[in-house]
């Protein structure tokens, strides 16, 4: 599965303004919303069901990324953004370190082999050191929606 | 010198299949132990202690992993991961 199949380009975020786990999560699924992707009657829904999955351990998996997510009934479809900041968020990292990249997704509970593929193509593309360093480098939605093509193009990954 | 070596395999049996917090507890268990231990989906391979490799396997329900360990506690973290992967890696009710 490709970015192009699940990242929503309108809710891309280049610069997080939160510094705190619960924030970039609010903060990126009001940018879900924005975009349309996501009923704005859900809103609290879907947040309160990502930080339950991040209370089960954090997706703060080291390299200054984390990938929160979760099953939500509201979505017929995969939906996901990007999100990047240039401060650094404490999400409780497996290593400690700060979040400085963000993949968040938000599933329906029917659809396990999707979210699966997501996760592999954002596992694959996160372990090319160049892929990781442009992302964090990134000025604006247009520098990540570039990356995010490339990527789907096979010009980072091992 | 050679190390003991020790193989199991596994066929994915939760819905989930090998999700972002089955890699993570793989990784941490395997980190815990002193053999070197990697996974194997087809031709693809996986560091044990790797979130990130381990997710990229984007191993599904129903999809055999071949696990490998070398070292002189090869047979016991084999046997730990093995449980994890037969109890569907816990919680699966409380991601819902």
């Amino acid at each position: 599965m490709k970015f192009a199949n699940f990242i929503s380009r309108e809710a891309i975020r280049p610069s997080l303004d939160a510094t705190d786990k619960e924030g970039a999560i609010r903060e990126m699924v009001q940018s879900l919303l924005d975009a349309g992707r996501i009923a704005a009657g859900e809103y609290e829904a879907v947040v309160k069901m990502i930080l339950k999955r991040e209370e089960l351990g954090s997706t703060g998996i080291g390299r200054g990324v984390a990938v929160p997510h979760a099953k939500h009934p509201s979505v017929e479809q995969l939906v996901g953004t990007v999100a990047v900041s240039a401060a650094g968020v404490d999400f409780a990292s497996l290593d400690g370190e700060t979040v400085h990249l963000f993949f968040l997704l938000v599933s329906p509970p029917d659809r396990p082999g999707d979210h699966l593929r997501a996760l592999e193509n954002i596992s694959r593309q996160l372990r090319d050191d160049t892929f990781c360093r442009f992302l964090k480098q990134a000025k604006s939605r247009e520098d990540i929606e570039q990356l995010l093509d490339e990527a789907d193009n096979n010009q980072f990954g091992s | 010198m050679n190390l003991p070596k020790a193989t199991r395999t596994v066929r994915l049996s939760n819905p989930e299949g090998l999700h972002l917090r089955a890699a993570t507890v793989i990784a941490e268990v395997a980190r815990r132990y002193r053999s070197k231990v990697a996974l194997h989906k087809g031709s693809q391979r996986a560091e044990a202690t790797e979130v990130l490799q381990i997710a990229t396997l984007g191993a599904a329900q129903g999809e055999e992993v071949v696990l490998e360990a070398s070292g002189d506690d090869a047979e016991a973290v084999l046997d730990t991961l093995v449980d994890l992967f037969h109890g569907g890696f816990g919680h699966e009710e409380d991601e819902k």
